[in-house]
């Protein structure tokens, strides 16, 4: 990641304004650990499009994408959490993090539910995301303007 | 809404291919149409291979299935074709040939494009 980034940076790059209609987004995040600055640019670009006043129908994480999801990792604290960045973001402004649970099950990520169903010790999907099928990415992307993924 | 895909990742070596894949049969099965557009290493997933790795699923069973979703719109770009030293003639599949020159034509004739 090209500098480091806090989250106080993070908050006074929030500008609110709406040049022309609102769009609606869904938003395709596959990128894991490894690729930091591009998801950290999915992060802002979401961000972005909240606080100027577009809706994003859902955030879809995919591939290597749901790593971001698992409420197992444990960040240094002078470094930047995305997990507890979508959490808050998915909060203010009630966003639906979907996660695909076909990724998600294969990179041990599992809720409460699949726990029960697979007889797992523990589970650990962090809270506000969801295990959602595929069909929800083109559910939404149907519904959607605009259709930005990032990672690959 | 139509949806072009475009897939860029060889077939084997990661899960990738599988599912940029899985991606097109989903957007297909809710009936967004989507056409595919192979470029780089994608387009060796079109190459007719005989058996799998073992630790990934066959993905040219999972290319031939496209035309059961109907997806007929694959699209090929030339110069990854020459790249490769490959031809037509030489995938799986009946596929229409595009130079790159005109890739973003293509693009701007659908709605969304997701690119893998």
């Amino acid at each position: 990641m090209a500098g480091f980034l806090y989250m106080s940076d993070l908050n006074t790059l929030v500008s609110p304004s709406l040049n022309g209609p609102a769009l609606t987004y869904t938003i395709v995040v596959r990128c894991g650990a490894d690729q930091q600055s591009q998801a950290l640019s999915a992060f802002r670009f979401t961000q972005q499009v909240l606080s100027q006043g577009h809706q994003v129908l859902r955030v879809f994480f995919y591939q290597q994408g749901v790593l971001w999801s698992s409420g197992f990792r444990v960040i240094p604290q002078d470094e930047l959490n995305l997990t507890a960045l979508w959490q808050q973001l998915s909060l203010d402004y009630d966003v639906e993090l979907g996660v695909c649970i076909a990724a998600a099950l294969q990179s041990g990520i599992v809720d409460p539910q699949e726990s029960t169903r697979y007889e797992l010790e523990g589970q650990n999907l962090a809270s506000q995301f969801m295990l959602v099928g595929l069909g929800q990415l083109a559910a939404a992307s149907a519904e959607s303007d605009r259709l930005v993924s990032f990672g690959g | 809404m139509s949806c072009l895909i475009t897939l860029s990742h060889a077939p084997y070596g990661s899960q990738s291919a599988k599912e940029s894949l899985d991606v097109a049969l989903v957007l297909a099965a809710f009936e967004q149409q989507p056409a595919v557009l192979f470029v780089d290493e994608g387009i060796l997933q079109l190459l007719p291979t005989g058996q799998s790795p073992c630790s990934h699923k066959h993905i040219g069973k999972i290319i031939s299935a496209l035309e059961m979703y109907e997806i007929n719109d694959l699209w090929v770009e030339q110069e990854s074709l020459d790249q490769f030293g490959l031809m037509v003639d030489d995938l799986s599949q009946p596929v229409k040939v595009i130079n790159r020159a005109n890739v973003s034509q293509l693009c701007s004739q659908y709605d969304q494009h997701l690119v893998f």
